[in-house]
């Protein structure tokens, strides 16, 4: 796969968390943290798989900081870096 | 009018039968209202009269249709029997465990006819009331009937009709069946896995009381900020649900080890809400929901850090390999089986059990609104039956941001010493004093936690 830009990444994140809540990508804001956009424990790790078989980053058992995973624009920027 | 059943209603209609089979009363489930002030019970009458007569589904029955499929019958608005409510008056200076000890009559009263699915119970001890919803499981999961609470209540304040959007679909899934057959083989392949090592139980031979217990445990929220703050440290961001289970199985643990089991696996099925959020509102009856099966060794029981990691891995990879949706798809093979004898299958990996314990965490309460027929509600917490096997389980609940867990239990189950350890255990892993249970002074304010949403039931 070509390696994707943060913009691109962050794209592909905001219609996977739509896909995973049901609800329109344009409710969707990069810089809301995970948890006020109705993601618990079982999305969150739904969130965890999808980003494995995409990006080929097996996050929970890498050395992330919870700041990472605070928004999904700062996911993406350590998706960007990491892949 | 009729409405199939998923497989997983059927499952829950099979523990249904079991329960009935062992304790005359079936799977059901009790969610508690704890008011300031005396609920008017002619308004609270009067609007459930009303209420009700919108949902014919209530009264339904299940039956089997003519392609075999299993559905709930729903009869006409005009045989609608009116919802039985029940009112109890305490001393003005009860102490909670009288409210307990009443809470529990409720929910251990089996219904009056196989149409009746819920009940409520109002109880005044002196400066507070207590609204118990009693339902049957095979009518409602626990968020359904929050949402259904809701309803009632946004109802009564607007008088604006929200029936109309509740959904009651259901294809007969009667095809798609080479589907289902994969999903069957990865769920029999797991439950082999699961079934290859012993496993721990309690005995229930000795239980002659056919009543369930409850402990229930609240905490406020400054506790619960602090337990949040302790799970997102130890256990990772959004990984309460994890924690929690983490610590119910140690706490049991220390139980099982007490009483010289010794041997074999923990298995702990966790049910989980497999409803959307935005369709929530919509999907309110019958259950959404399916199931983690988590299994732990006894050595990895013995270290929190190990524990709660295996117990993320075994999520991860169960989600990885679409376990939850696979269950889903493998129980509608299941609708096919007589009740009596899927409640024999269930039992059959595990020699005669379904588990050690039952576990849910159900997250933030779908229950809204700070108010409930013009009384301010301090609490709302959970006492469910359990299945019988295991006949005992640990519940988390979230009520405007105050934790609430319940330990459900079959009399005679435990020891008085072992449920005081679990309790004192319990209390003191999430950081509460070892009062006696629920704080009846609790006060409403806005939730300051960080996981929210659907959560899992």
């Amino acid at each position: 796969m070509n390696k994707m830009s943060a913009a691109d990444i962050e794209e592909t994140l905001i219609q996977e968390v739509a896909v995973i809540l049901a609800v329109d990508s344009s409710t969707i804001s990069s810089s809301d943290p995970l948890h006020t956009l109705g993601i618990d424990s079982f999305s969150f790790v739904e969130l965890l798989v999808f980003i494995e078989k995409t990006f080929n980053l097996k996050l929970i058992e890498s050395g992330l900081t919870k700041e990472d995973f605070q928004t999904i624009h700062l996911l993406a920027l350590y998706i960007s870096r990491m892949s | 009018m009729k409405r199939y059943l998923t497989g997983i209603d059927w499952i829950i209609h099979a523990i249904n039968h079991i329960n009935k089979k062992k304790t005359g009363a079936g799977n059901m489930f009790q969610i508690v209202l704890q008011m300031e002030g005396a609920l008017d019970e002619t308004i609270l009458r009067e609007c459930l009269n009303k209420f009700v007569k919108k949902f014919p589904v209530l009264n339904g029955r299940s039956m089997r249709d003519y392609n075999l499929a299993p559905y709930w019958k729903i009869y006409s608005k005009e045989k609608m029997l009116p919802p039985n409510v029940r009112t109890y008056r305490l001393d003005d200076n009860a102490a909670f465990s009288k409210v307990l000890s009443t809470l529990e009559q409720g929910i251990n009263k089996s219904f009056n006819s196989v149409r009746e699915h819920l009940a409520f119970h109002l109880i005044y001890a002196g400066k507070t009331s207590f609204l118990a919803v009693v339902f049957d499981h095979c009518l409602f999961d626990a968020r359904g009937a929050e949402v259904f609470l809701n309803m009632l209540q946004q109802e009564q304040k607007n008088e604006t009709d929200y029936s109309n959007r509740i959904s009651l679909a259901e294809s007969a899934h009667l095809c798609k069946w080479k589907e289902k057959f994969e999903a069957g083989k990865w769920v029999n392949r797991k439950l082999l896995q699961l079934s290859e090592n012993k496993s721990r139980f309690l005995p229930l031979h000795s239980v002659s009381e056919k009543k369930f217990r409850f402990k229930i445990i609240s905490l406020d929220e400054r506790q619960t900020s602090a337990i949040i703050d302790t799970a997102y440290n130890e256990a990772g961001y959004l990984m309460f649900m994890p924690y929690t289970l983490a610590i119910s199985i140690q706490v049991l643990h220390s139980i099982f080890t007490k009483r010289d089991i010794c041997t074999g696996d923990y298995i702990v099925p966790v049910s989980i809400d497999t409803r959307p959020v935005e369709k929530v509102a919509q999907e309110v009856f019958f259950n959404h929901m399916s199931f983690f099966l988590i299994r732990v060794k006894a050595n990895e029981a013995d270290s929190f850090p190990v524990l709660l990691q295996s117990i993320k891995q075994q999520i991860y990879d169960q989600i990885k390999s679409n376990l939850p949706a696979d269950i889903e798809k493998a129980s509608l093979l299941m609708r096919i089986v007589p009740l009596p004898i899927l409640g024999y299958l269930m039992r059959l990996p595990l020699k005669g059990q379904i588990a050690s314990f039952c576990f849910s965490y159900t997250g933030e309460a779908a229950y809204n609104s700070p108010m409930f027929m013009e009384k301010k509600i301090n609490n709302i917490f959970h006492m469910p039956r359990v299945p019988i096997p295991p006949g005992l389980g640990i519940f988390f609940s979230r009520f405007q941001g105050k934790l609430n867990v319940t330990f459900s239990y079959l009399d005679g189950m435990l020891e008085n010493e072992e449920i005081d350890s679990v309790v004192h255990t319990l209390q003191s892993r999430l950081g509460t004093h070892p009062d006696p249970l629920l704080g009846r002074e609790g006060t409403f304010a806005p939730s300051l936690s960080r996981e929210g949403g659907r959560g899992m039931s």
